[in-house]
């Protein structure tokens, strides 16, 4: 049993640190009020430079072959700073990723080298539509055959990043005769590509750098060979690499949930109420005591479930737990947080209410918290049965 | 042509610090340590130079100390430097800059290092004494606190801080060691894929009694924190009086006004 991070992980932890310390956390506030998003574009180039797009992609490709503890604590790093850049970097991990997983040769080197350079501001990770949420076996975009080609019609929503994505990762329905999730297949479509047409962006609660959109499909013809992996076999890709992303957004709660204790805390430190400093007050010390505990319980449970990954063991029963824990942890250690600062927290003149904001998103995508229960009851009572 | 560059592995300046069992350093236990500030302009400007010269030239990063800075190894690996030397020591706190100057000499002796960088100071001790001494020691040429560094043709041109703000230039032909001061440059992030490939990369442990030949010339006899200071005096009152008061405690105290 070793909890200690290699000698390479802490190197890229501490790399990730200093750089949000020093280029994301200045503009977090100011990318956080909307407008001009260029600061948050050339950070994610500087990060893909020096390698955070491809963490657990093989070198060939471009990637930094650093696994998935190292993904893991980079995210939590950079979200600590900055939850739009981390949640940015987070779904460019996952397309990389899946195309690894399975896309053929081809595609792997047309697509997967230009994400994890920067060449792309970004990938998008198209799947959700709004029919198809908790349960995107019910999608209605279809692909049909033509040809050489496919014809793609429908529409996806909650894209992330889709203004500035280079390339898509889109599902969509091959058989419309097939059981449920059975005649899905997942294709490759590049930004540009006639017939896909960015649609709305959504004003978020917060996460607002990173861009969220709806994805319009209007007789969008791609090539045969944009397919990814075999025909109809969509659904279950999707499932088997949402579960790696679980551990990207866990690790993003986490970082969140983490800026938002270290700022009340030293808040705390400096604060006087009654003649003395606020931290003396057990009622905070409790907090603290609270916020901090379930934080490190997150971390544990994110360790757990990136080490089984890097290791080659069955994951998604972690990745859900550690999702689920990581992410509520964040949203609780937020509102600690804000109690802690009083009326100041509920200002824009301090962070925290930034944090919370960004926070709360992460117990609904990537899977709401009750899909996440759904999956781990479901692996516990497969052991029973 | 063959170059070296000397690190440290400090505690975070942040880091709450205390006195060790024998009360003569502080104790590591719960530090986080990562590489001396200055170390990382003397590496970012090796590499550099290392950059320039391709394949010709070869870079080496040594450090003295136990198992843990090799942490600080690998981030100078993966930032550039070709090969690495591990001098084993969990007791380098104990020795004095003469002695760690003496260490690396006697590593570097019948090496043939053409450059040496070191970094002006620790940012733990802070003696600006090892680089200096370790060029004294080998009877190489040196040149102090560098905020510019040039080479070409086998001399360097090296714009010094001296005091008042004013610079200095001087020209000095290899071998030569210089120590780097803030300014000189901004290291570099170390890219993850060279994080990784620096694992692959040669790192020789050497014990460090094969190495040490120098008694300690100085020695630390205690380390604590400054004694409390009685505290502040609170004037109070009208604001002329104030004036009078303040001025007659600064002519009483102090320099400032006579």
């Amino acid at each position: 049993m070793n909890l200690e991070l290699t000698e390479e992980q802490k190197l890229i932890q501490d790399t990730a640190r200093t750089f949000a310390k020093a280029e994301l956390e200045p503009v977090a506030a100011q990318l956080d009020q909307g407008g001009d998003r260029a600061p948050m574009l050339a950070n994610l180039k500087k990060l893909a430079e020096l390698g955070f797009m491809g963490l657990n992609v093989k070198e060939q490709y471009g990637g930094s072959e650093a696994g998935v503890i190292a993904f893991s604590v980079a995210i939590t790093e950079i979200a600590r700073a900055c939850a739009s850049t981390a949640v940015t970097l987070s779904v460019n991990n996952m397309v990389c990723e899946v195309i690894q997983a399975v896309g053929n040769e081809d595609q792997k080197h047309a697509y997967i080298p230009k994400i994890c350079s920067g060449e792309f501001a970004a990938a998008g990770f198209g799947l959700t539509e709004t029919g198809a949420g908790s349960d995107p076996s019910g999608m209605c975009t279809q692909a049909v055959k033509d040809g050489d080609e496919y014809v793609l019609n429908g529409s996806k929503i909650f894209i992330t990043s889709a203004p500035y994505a280079g390339v898509f990762v889109v599902w969509a329905v091959t058989d419309k005769e097939a059981s449920k999730g059975k005649g899905i297949s997942c294709f490759l479509i590049e930004a540009g590509t006639p017939g896909l047409v960015i649609g709305k962006e959504e004003h978020k609660m917060g996460q607002h750098a990173s861009a969220t959109n709806e994805l319009i499909f209007d007789n969008c013809r791609v090539p045969a060979g944009a397919m990814m992996g075999r025909l109809n076999d969509g659904f279950r890709i999707a499932v088997a690499e949402l579960t790696g992303g679980r551990i990207g957004i866990g690790s993003l709660g986490l970082g969140v949930g983490l800026a938002a204790m270290d700022y009340a805390t030293k808040y705390a430190t400096e604060r006087t109420q009654f003649g003395q400093r606020i931290s003396s007050f057990q009622a905070l010390q409790w907090m603290m005591a609270d916020g901090y505990t379930e934080l490190e319980a997150a971390r544990l449970l994110l360790m757990n479930a990136a080490f089984r990954k890097e290791s080659g063991k069955s994951f998604a029963k972690e990745a859900s737990m550690a999702k689920l824990f990581a992410t509520e942890a964040a949203n609780c250690a937020c509102y600690k947080a804000m109690q802690m600062l009083w009326g100041y927290g509920y200002t824009q003149d301090f962070p925290v209410e930034r944090y919370t904001r960004d926070a709360r998103i992460t117990s609904i995508y990537e899977g709401t918290s009750e899909i996440q229960r759904l999956i781990i009851s479901r692996e516990i009572l497969r052991n029973f049965a | 042509m063959k170059i070296l560059v000397c690190i440290k592995q400090v505690p975070d300046l942040e880091s709450r610090f205390k006195p060790d069992a024998a009360g003569v350093w502080f104790s590591d236990t719960d530090l986080a340590f990562r590489m001396n500030e200055y170390d990382e302009y003397a590496v970012e400007q090796a590499v550099r130079l290392r950059e320039q010269l391709g394949d010709s030239a070869e870079l080496t990063v040594l450090s003295i100390g136990p198992d843990r800075v090799v942490e600080a190894v690998k981030k100078a690996l993966a930032m550039g430097c070709d090969r690495a030397v591990h001098v084993q020591d969990t007791a380098v706190h104990l020795k004095d800059p003469w002695q760690i100057a003496s260490i690396i000499a006697a590593y570097a002796g019948d090496q043939g290092f053409d450059l040496i960088f070191t970094g002006m100071q620790s940012q733990d001790r802070g003696s600006a004494q090892v680089g200096v001494s370790l060029a004294e020691q080998l009877g190489v040429a040196c040149a102090t606190t560098l905020v510019g560094f040039e080479y070409a043709d086998g001399a360097i041109t090296a714009k010094r801080e001296l005091e008042g703000g004013i610079k200095g230039v001087v020209k000095l032909r290899t071998p030569v060691l210089v120590t780097c001061q803030l300014g000189l440059n901004t290291p570099r992030y170390p890219t993850l894929p060279n994080i990784m490939k620096a694992k692959r990369k040669e790192i020789t442990a050497i014990p460090v009694a094969e190495l040490l030949k120098e008694e300690a010339r100085t020695t630390a006899t205690s380390f604590h924190h400054p004694a409390k200071k009685g505290s502040g005096l609170i004037l109070e009152g009208d604001v002329g009086d104030l004036v009078e008061k303040v001025i007659g405690i600064l002519k009483e105290k102090t320099s400032v006004l006579r």
